[in-house]
């Protein structure tokens, strides 16, 4: 019996090991295909000279920020309609009609009004990561357990302490896993922004290199951004299922 | 209990109201430039003379034949391999991991090899909508496949069915809650992906016509675009749902 | 109430000749453990055949070498004197689990169309067959429910139907009423004896309710565990047609529930 961990690794190797030899049987002369030995060169280079470690930089810099904009709009509002079913049912059209707009729809508006650069990709970003945290708080601040809602009035907390000490942590579980999908939205956005028009960060840098016929470089790039939105994944759901792998049922405050 | 139901839906479309005219308000003030912000009245009209002139009209089908033609082709090969792949424990744990690696890719970050590969044309954007597309698909459609009640598959045996009879009979319907999920989410990164593509290659649609209304300062121009793509997004999740609970009947009955 | 109209009981039982369903030395390993060890049995054409045991001494793991869906490690297991190399249409199951074996998309007529289809039988002739398949098991108001829609009963009911329809010779039922409560369990004993009666299978019934057992067999067989094999065969003489009243106070009912009460607690201990 072959072990699973050697069968996954099997056809990423074997794809690679076809590429190179294939590559350098033909004398490969290619803008859009590179032999790996010379991707792994380019990878090399681009962090020797730094201008690699500049655009990730970059591309984090403004995906996390507008994760953490987005993400603190959208639980307020994902709380505040979990709680209060009135504003919910009154604020349903207006959430209806604006969500389905693609986020992507808004860089011509954000960049006349914002320009190039930071500003205007933390905006579109921020835009796409607020609707699936504050539809998933929605969702599990609705779902809390009534009876500890009944609690918290008996005991007479403070709304302030109700959402506090009642509400966030019995919803924790769902709303980290809310983070961690808009995390990868996040990413998935602020690198599309840059591919279409912002030149910075990693989108920009992966589109220079193949305007530059440099297919090594760009898939170098590529593999780069893949290498990120992998880490940043499981590394959220390493830690979801650290935080949260017993605890999510207790309920109680960490 | 549907009378008040309907009373909250007139109630909230009151509100919904209530924020286009405070945009009407904002717009007329002027504490928006009007370079930036138009407003409603002058985006409205500038739908109407879009329509009435063909050109938005001609814009609309192009995104939504570029959406469509990406998320078709998409489809197909997504359900087909997924099925290939999850009905094959073998196929599975060699091709699986290797498709997990690539779930969390950024596939806009295949734009730029598809650029070099086809040049800035229509077959880059149905490269790129496609390869985009798939993923929710193919990863759903494989998820399916594998959760197959085995009971089911035991019954087939003693039925002596066919595998094509078992494919369709059994497998296929039984991952079809799957599938549609996936085809729900393939959607919308058809719609993004057709987008961008316009906005990089040129390419006639509305993602084309609101940058090109953005670089002459045509903000109404702008806004009807924006607009018109919040409709399609709106439309397509719309009529996917409307599928879903049609093909699922049998799943949200009873229990 | 849908009772099925009461069919002579008392017609058939176990014909003479060649077994129909024969076990010899029949031993499985799963895993490098032994499952099932040295288990001869025949089973004769038309009669009702009950398997019992405590939890975990293979009986229903006996019914799916029955079935075809396991081969033995050693033995063989034959079906009309020839070898069981693979499932059979004429051999139909009727799974514990009725939840996961009835197609969910499906509604009750299509459920039963399944093994229509699977039989090869025209469109045109499917629909009479599906109602009167149906009728039989007192589902006729139901066809165009979907199982999600359907008591745990009326599930059963239906798994029974599509077994029908593949008109078996021989039906195998793997704790078919284990999941449902008393009541319901009663009247399906009692619609499952008419039934056979009148279709001329032969049955063997996995149960852990020696009761069950008892009220429904022509024989009883107890399975020993770790390894299972056969440790008592009680033949049951009890007049039929069986009633749920009458039989269950029969002294000889009586004495054999005893019987089994005390191997299962030997085999227990």
């Amino acid at each position: 019996m072959i072990p699973e961990r050697i069968k996954a690794l099997l056809l990423p190797i074997t794809i690679l090991a076809i590429l190179e030899i294939w590559a350098r049987a033909v004398h490969l002369q290619s803008d859009s295909l590179a032999p790996p030995s010379a991707i792994a060169a380019a990878l090399v280079e681009a962090f020797q000279d730094g201008s690699m470690l500049t655009a990730t930089r970059d591309t984090l810099i403004s995906a996390f920020a507008g994760l953490s904009i987005g993400g603190a709009v959208g639980l307020a509002f994902g709380i505040a309609l979990g709680i209060f079913h009135i504003f919910d049912r009154l604020m349903e059209v207006t959430i209806e009609a604006i969500r389905p707009i693609p986020s992507i729809a808004l860089l011509p508006i954000a960049l006349i009004a914002l320009g190039f650069g930071y500003r205007m990709e933390i905006v579109i970003v921020a835009f796409a990561c607020v609707w699936p945290i504050l539809i998933l708080t929605r969702a599990a601040v609705g779902g809390i357990e009534p009876r500890l809602m009944e609690v918290s009035r008996a005991l007479r907390l403070s709304p302030t302490d109700r959402v506090r000490k009642i509400i966030i942590p019995a919803a924790l579980p769902r709303i980290f896993l809310a983070f961690r999908l808009a995390a990868g939205i996040a990413l998935i956005v602020a690198v599309t922004v840059e591919i279409a028009i912002n030149p910075i960060g990693l989108g920009a840098a992966i589109m220079t290199a193949q305007q530059a016929l440099r297919p090594d470089l760009m898939l170098a790039y590529l593999f780069w951004i893949g290498l990120i939105g992998y880490f940043l994944n499981t590394g959220l759901m390493v830690a979801q299922r650290h935080l949260f792998g017993r605890a999510a049922l207790v309920g109680d405050s960490a | 209990m549907n009378r008040s139901v309907l009373y909250w839906r007139a109630a909230s479309f009151a509100v919904a109201a209530g924020f286009v005219a405070l945009w009407q308000l904002i717009a007329d003030q002027r504490l928006v430039s009007p370079v930036f912000l138009p407003g409603p009245d002058r985006a409205w009209a500038s739908l109407v003379r879009g329509f009435a002139s063909g050109d938005l009209l001609d814009k609309l089908l192009g995104t939504l034949e570029h959406m469509a033609y990406g998320w078709f082709v998409a489809s197909i090969a997504g359900i087909a391999l997924g099925a290939m792949i999850g009905s094959s424990r073998t196929m599975r744990s060699y091709v699986a991991p290797s498709l997990e690696f690539l779930r969390p890719l950024p596939v806009s970050a295949v734009i730029p090899v598809a650029i070099a590969m086809f040049g800035l044309t229509q077959s880059m954007a149905l490269f790129v909508i496609a390869f985009g597309a798939i993923w929710p698909m193919l990863l759903a459609t494989i998820h399916g496949f594998a959760a197959v009640e085995p009971r089911l598959y035991e019954v087939a045996r003693s039925l002596h069915m066919s595998r094509l009879a078992i494919i369709f009979k059994i497998a296929l319907p039984s991952a079809s809650p799957d599938i549609l999920a996936g085809m729900r989410l393939s959607v919308t990164v058809a719609l993004i992906l057709s987008v961008v593509c316009e906005i990089l290659a040129g390419l006639d649609g509305l993602g084309h016509w609101v940058l090109l209304s953005a670089r002459s300062f045509r903000s109404a121009d702008l806004f009807a675009g924006v607009i018109l793509l919040g409709v399609i997004g709106y439309l397509t999740a719309l009529a996917m749902s409307m599928v879903e609970r049609r093909l699922l009947k049998w799943r949200s009955s009873g229990h | 109430m849908n009772r099925i109209a009461a069919v002579n009981q008392s017609a058939n039982g176990p014909r003479p000749g060649r077994a129909q369903i024969a076990f010899s030395g029949v031993t499985l390993n799963l895993g490098g453990k032994a499952i099932l060890e040295n288990i001869s049995l025949d089973v004769k054409p038309g009669e009702f055949l009950c398997i019992i045991g405590a939890s975990g001494c293979g009986k229903t793991t006996a019914l799916r070498l029955a079935a075809g869906l396991y081969q033995p490690t050693s033995g063989t297991v034959a079906f009309d004197g020839k070898p069981m190399l693979a499932p059979r249409r004429d051999i139909a199951i009727v799974f514990q689990d009725y939840g996961k074996a009835l197609l969910p998309w499906r509604t009750a007529s299509g459920n039963v169309s399944l093994a229509l289809e699977a039989s090869g039988m025209a469109a045109s002739q499917r629909a009479a067959r599906i109602d009167e398949l149906l009728k039989k098991v007192g589902l006729p108001n139901h066809a165009g429910k979907y199982p999600a829609e359907m008591s745990g009963g009326m599930q059963q009911r239906l798994q029974i139907a599509r077994c029908l329809a593949q008109e078996p010779k021989a039906l195998l039922m793997d704790e078919p009423f284990g999941a449902l409560d008393a009541m319901t369990r009663q009247g399906l004993q009692d619609e499952v004896l008419s039934l056979v009666r009148a279709s001329d299978a032969t049955v063997v019934f996995v149960t852990h309710d020696l009761e069950e057992a008892i009220y429904l067999g022509d024989r009883v067989i107890g399975l020993l565990p770790h390894p299972g094999r056969i440790g008592i065969e009680l033949k049951i003489d009890l007049p039929r047609p069986r009633d749920q009243l009458t039989t269950r106070e029969n002294p000889e009912f009586l004495r054999l529930r005893r019987e089994l009460f005390d191997f299962i607690k030997a085999s227990e201990a």
